[in-house]
């Protein structure tokens, strides 16, 4: 039996606005398992992004409990969810993201600068990266000189140079078109089935939806259904 | 370095670069202030060194004893600020290892005009002060030589050969005068020996002020002689003397700090501005390098580093830029217009060849580098309050 490696219960998240508070959250009660390649799909406003940050530790809930990777998020300090985004969370945006003044060598081997490895350690895990992604001769170029489509695997070998655990995707595909998507998707499907990493997406892309073995759908901050996809 | 501080370290100065013009116009202006400071200090330090060491040669020696009852701020102390020469000091008076100088309230009489002066009485044979006192050696063509400078030339309209009658107040309250001969007039950098100052041989002073073996002060060869002082004389030490000269350019120099004040704060300005627009421009960056699990600490430190790094850069851009000017101030100097030297400071009659005070200068740079960090670490610490949801979405 897998681990479960994210366990949300009656989480709800509120914001602040002029009137009162908007719950963009209400009553989730989630959990994720290592090794899944899920989504949390909705329209715009279904609260997709702020549940994906929520587990990335990038924010906290209002209420309930959320725990990651064996840390509640809402008890963790700003330098303990830092720590815990750094070793065992990988992000992927849907703008890239990339440092525009690094090369993609040095944007891959940026994440591992904050881990404690030496550089021929960090050199090695970045050219495998590279070289699952198919961007071996590309480690020299910038983010300007590349596609869309590569910037994104740029993206996905940062996020998965210092092998995490979880690696969350806010829209990863939205600003490709339908071969780079499903080049991406590809990618990825094969890191997750051959590496064991975990993957959360956030998306409304149906190409990716296709690519999902179970799919959450958020409306309106509450999950409407979540589904195991048969034959994915 | 850990890995992470030189991620920074070069992720700073990649940034810097990717700003282009900017950073170079940042860079421009902090090097141009600090060529500015250093051109400043340098003025000012070399010509309170110059004035110090003309006043010292022409006047102050190694060191300088004056009688307790003169007052250089009360004209009417003059008459009665002399006492005896001490006993102890008259081998030393005469090998000039002490220079006797007398000084007397006077009144001269250049071609019929009657004028106020003070005369001095220097020994002639004396070479222990730059003063051209030879010119002062009497002769059978002129028994009573007497040396002007320039300034008190010009306003007694006296020219070399002119006599003029002088007249003082002896010791038992007669009026004395003798004829005197402009022997020299003298290029004195020193404006208080040249202003209003008729020199003649302490000899001839003496008898004519009835005052034998009498002095106003006792210039030192140096220091240790000071213990032939009988008690009617004080030693002067340095700062007692240049005290005028210090707080002259203490006054001008608070004077221009509003102007070193104002350049601080424009060059500051520009970068408070360009850190803030690269914050403002780069919160998805910020978000991004959040969400890889950087520190806010880190976050700041990196902008921090930026501002720290524009500093560095200017000051290699003052150091290749400043050397040119530096270098022909330091060799070929400085010269004052015309008119400066009547000004009634030392320093000013000749070229100002500057010297950079290099205590002060690193003082300057890091003064300057604490500033930019500052003004760097100011919008940077904006960060710590923005959430990183927020800063991935641009807001």
């Amino acid at each position: 039996m897998n681990k479960q490696i994210v366990q949300i219960k009656a989480m709800s998240k509120a914001f602040p606005t002029g009137e009162g508070e908007f719950l963009a959250l209400k009553d989730i009660n989630l959990s994720f398992e290592s090794g899944e390649f899920s989504g949390i799909v909705g329209p715009s406003g279904s609260g997709k992004t702020t549940l994906l940050n929520i587990i990335g530790s990038l924010d906290v809930q209002s209420g309930g409990e959320v725990c990651v990777l064996g840390h509640q998020v809402k008890e963790l300090s700003a330098r303990e969810s830092a720590a815990l985004r750094s070793q065992k969370i990988g992000f992927i945006f849907q703008t890239y993201n990339l440092l525009p003044v690094y090369t993609v060598f040095e944007n891959v081997e940026f994440p591992l600068l904050l881990l404690k490895m030496t550089k021929a350690e960090r050199e090695q895990a970045v050219l495998k990266a590279l070289d699952w992604l198919g961007l071996s001769d590309k480690q020299k170029s910038r983010p300007a000189q590349l596609s869309g489509g590569q910037c994104q695997r740029v993206a996905i070998a940062r996020a998965m140079v210092k092998n995490p655990a979880l690696v969350l995707a806010d829209e990863p595909t939205a600003n490709l078109d339908t071969e780079n998507s499903l080049h991406i998707l590809d990618s990825m499907q094969k890191l997750n089935r051959e590496l064991g990493t975990t993957f959360i997406f956030s998306t409304h892309d149906q190409k990716v939806i296709n690519y999902l073995r179970r799919v959450i759908r958020l409306v309106d901050g509450r999950v409407e259904s979540d589904d195991l996809q048969a034959g994915v | 370095m850990a890995g992470w501080k030189a991620m920074i370290f070069k992720l700073a100065f990649k940034n810097i670069l990717g700003y282009g013009w900017r950073s170079l116009i940042n860079v421009f202006i902090i090097a141009l202030v600090l060529i500015g400071l250093i051109w400043m200090e340098g003025m000012w330090f070399s010509w309170l060194n110059l004035a110090k060491t003309q006043s010292t040669q022409w006047e102050f020696g190694g060191g300088l004893l004056r009688v307790k009852s003169y007052d250089p701020y009360d004209v009417f102390a003059l008459e009665h600020s002399h006492a005896p020469i001490p006993a102890q000091a008259g081998n030393l008076v005469a090998s000039g290892e002490i220079v006797p100088v007398l000084f007397s309230p006077a009144v001269i009489y250049p071609g019929g005009r009657m004028q106020n002066a003070v005369v001095k009485g220097i020994p002639s044979q004396q070479s222990l002060l730059r003063f051209p006192s030879q010119a002062l050696m009497p002769t059978e063509a002129n028994p009573y030589p007497a040396i002007v400078g320039k300034t008190m030339a010009k306003s007694a309209q006296l020219q070399e050969g002119d006599a003029f009658t002088i007249r003082v107040k002896d010791s038992s309250g007669a009026f004395n005068a003798v004829d005197l001969q402009i022997s020299q007039i003298m290029d004195c950098p020193v404006p208080s020996l040249d202003q209003g100052t008729v020199w003649m041989d302490l000899q001839a002073l003496q008898d004519l002020k009835q005052l034998p073996g009498m002095a106003t002060t006792l210039a030192l060869r140096d220091q240790s002689l000071a213990s032939v002082a009988s008690p009617e004389f004080k030693l002067i030490p340095p700062n007692e003397f240049f005290a005028d000269l210090n707080q002259m350019v203490k006054t001008k120099a608070s004077g221009q700090a509003s102007l070193f004040v104002m350049m601080i704060f424009l060059a500051m300005l520009a970068i408070f501005d360009t850190q803030a627009l690269a914050i403002f421009k780069r919160r998805r960056e910020i978000g991004m390098l959040s969400a890889l699990g950087m520190t806010k600490a880190r976050i700041i430190l990196l902008f921090t580093t930026e501002g720290a790094l524009y500093m560095l850069g200017a000051t290699v851009l003052t150091a290749v830029m400043g050397f040119p000017l530096f270098w022909y101030f330091a060799r070929i100097g400085f010269s004052l217009p015309k008119g400066y030297d009547s000004f009634g400071v030392a320093g000013f009659n000749e070229a100002l060849k500057f010297v950079y005070p290099l205590p002060l200068i690193l003082f300057t740079l890091m003064l300057m580098f604490l500033l930019t960090v500052f003004v760097s670490w100011l919008p940077a610490r904006k960060i710590a309050r923005l959430m990183p949801t927020e800063a991935l979405r641009g807001k």
